[in-house]
């Protein structure tokens, strides 16, 4: 019954693979970190704040993927956290005085505490319950950047003074950008780590049945706790890198449009695929930069984006690449079509 | 090997009786078998001993210590392993990582670990895939280690499934409607590959199955229920003989015979 050899194919299979090799996910996504890397040196001002501004949706959305893609819970709470990570590391440095260095992490762990806030009432709900739960969430939070002034200094928002990098030689555009490709990268690579273990296979089991998931002993709640840890952490810093790219805060950057925008993301690259979330995101912030003052376009752009991929391509850019490119493998991801 | 008891189980949904006081005992090393007509509550059965589904009244045992309060998952991991009636493989995997998905319980590395991809993570990962080949082996999947799950017959996905079982180290697999979909000849196969793992894994099994064929060929006994109440309990040989059963089931019921 077990047969592994079918000879005749064998050597075309090798030749395949070492062509294949060339367009592959590793190379590819280190060609990409190479052309951020070098972006500074060759672009305007503008351009290097553009490529920072998809630096920090990439580690959104891989983090986000991580909630909604892996462990498959429709959570619309992250353009809500997202927000509150950039108002914890900004109000620490403007009204705590903290260092950036200091209010990142603590902004960050603040992110994942009142995530997980959200995330214990909700562990019980699935699909349409807890995406109106969250969205409700999302709502508040909201109503809360907006009308509790005496903390988050209401409608205006706040303007901090640009993080100070002098000590490691760095101007500040130049620092933050640096700082984001590295933490990216790092969080990237985690996401890769955490996805190919254990744990990324609990996550798996648990998106396609709770049940057969419970069958090998992984443990729902859990699970679905350590999935709403990840994604808080990711926007916890993404956040509070937000908030020291733009050094200034105001509620509007996380209505509806924002979680609509890292949806978008998650499901153009493909629910599952880090890669994917990672390219997309970087596409999407440069389509909307090319929008940029055309609001309304930009939402009916993003939405019909959206349907157009849930319809014709649910698979998203992953699987295109995955046809396309014979070295491009992308484990767990789902594709569309199977 | 270890035992298992039921005892007095009851369960209803709303006002249906889907088990009444049930009472099976399985010893360790057994091939048991569930037969009955649809929905006779044989699904139900294997639910509650998996933890899924608590039941209104009776204890389940494993080895003497009783089941019935744990959470499904908890019951997993004291070492109860199940196949479901309709393939449960997890999408977006390979048959491969679907295996290696069954080692949850057995695997140390935290997400932490992972995160960081600390040198004893890529330790372990090689020992698990090393182990989920072998039970790819033992269930005779191993040529398909590297497809994805929704690729394959279901009668295949059912193998991976009993291999996603076994690399968890069960004492006891509950197996529902293994044999369904699959022609005689594979019939015969999973007849050997069941003793198999009763005598090489020392694995106690229970299984609800249609095919009479395999159920009358390697079971060791059999328990009958219809509509939630066990109606006999014997061996083979015993169990054709009954007239309860012929009447309840055998006689009345034209799928008894099929595949
Ligand atoms: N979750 C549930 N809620 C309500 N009724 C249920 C539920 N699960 C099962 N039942 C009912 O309980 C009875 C037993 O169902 P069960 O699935 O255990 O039957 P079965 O013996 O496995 O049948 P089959 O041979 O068709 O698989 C049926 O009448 C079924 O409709
Ligand atoms: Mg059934």
């Amino acid at each position: 019954m077990v047969t592994l050899s079918n000879e005749p194919s064998a050597p075309r299979a090798i030749k395949r693979r070492n062509l294949g090799w060339l367009v592959g996910r590793r190379p590819a996504l280190a060609v990409g970190v190479l052309l951020f890397a070098v972006l500074p040196l060759m672009a305007n001002p503008y351009q290097v704040y553009v490529g920072n501004l998809a630096l920090i949706y990439v580690i959104l959305a891989v983090g986000l993927n991580i909630l909604l893609g892996l462990a498959g819970q429709l959570s619309f709470a992250n353009g809500a956290l997202f927000g509150v990570g950039a108002y914890a590391t900004g109000l620490l440095r403007l009204d705590a005085g903290l260092p950036f260095w200091l209010a990142l992490p603590v902004g960050t762990a603040i992110t994942v505490a009142i995530g997980l806030a959200v995330a214990l009432p909700a562990l019980r709900l699935r699909g349409l319950y807890l995406a109106l739960a969250t969205v409700a969430f999302a709502q508040f939070a909201l109503w809360t950047f907006v009308h509790w002034d005496s903390v988050t200094h209401g409608t205006a928002g706040f303007v901090m003074a640009p993080v100070d990098f002098t000590a490691l030689g760095l101007r500040t555009t130049t620092g933050i950008y640096y700082l984001s490709l590295v933490l990216a990268v790092l969080l990237v690579a985690a996401a890769y780590g955490i996805m190919r273990s254990r744990v990324g296979r609990a996550l798996v089991a648990l998106r396609e049945s709770e049940v057969a998931a419970e069958s090998i002993a992984v443990d729902i709640t859990r699970t679905k706790i350590v999935a709403y840890t990840l994604t808080a952490v990711y926007a916890g810093v993404a956040g509070g890198l937000f908030a020291g790219l733009l050094n200034v805060v105001v509620p509007e950057s996380f209505n509806l449009f924002q979680i609509v925008l890292q949806f978008c993301m998650v499901v153009v690259g493909g629910l599952g695929s880090i890669a994917g979330s990672a390219i997309a995101a970087v596409l999407l912030i440069v389509l909307q930069e090319g929008l940029r003052g055309m609001q309304d376009l930009q939402e009916i752009g993003l939405g019909l984006l959206l349907l157009g991929m849930l319809l014709f391509a649910p698979g998203g850019l992953v699987q295109a690449l995955r046809r396309w490119l014979p070295g491009w493998t992308e484990p767990h991801s789902r594709g569309g079509d199977e | 090997m270890a035992d298992l008891s039921i005892e007095r189980l009851s369960l209803s949904f709303g006002g249906l009786a889907a088990l009444s006081d049930v009472d099976i005992a399985v010893p360790a090393g057994e091939i048991r078998g569930i037969i009955g007509p649809n929905g006779a509550g044989k699904t139900t059965l294997l639910n509650v001993i998996s933890g899924l589904v608590r039941p209104t009244e009776g204890e389940i045992r494993l080895d003497g210590q009783p089941l019935t309060r744990l959470k499904a998952s908890e019951v997993a991991a004291r070492g109860v392993g199940r196949t479901f009636q309709t393939s449960l493989l997890f999408k977006g995997m390979t048959v491969l990582e679907n295996v290696m998905a069954g080692m949850h319980q057995g695997l140390r590395t935290s997400v932490l670990a992972a995160a960081v991809g600390l040198p004893g993570v890529l330790r372990e990962e090689r020992r698990a895939r090393e182990r989920a080949r072998e039970a790819l082996a033992f269930v005779g999947m191993l040529s398909f280690a590297e497809r994805d799950g929704a690729s394959l017959s279901f009668g295949q996905q059912r193998l991976v499934e009993i291999a996603r079982s076994l690399v968890a180290e069960p004492k006891v697999l509950l197996l529902d409607e293994p044999a369904v979909g699959l022609s005689p000849p594979r019939v015969a196969e999973l007849d050997e590959l069941l003793r198999r793992i009763r005598d090489k894994r020392g694995i106690t099994i229970i299984m609800v199955e249609h095919v009479i064929r395999l159920v009358m060929g390697v079971c060791d006994r059999i328990t009958v229920l219809n509509s939630g109440r066990k109606i006999a309990d014997g061996t083979p040989d015993v169990i054709l003989a009954d007239p309860f059963v012929k009447e309840a089931y055998l006689g009345k019921s034209s799928d008894a015979d099929r595949a």
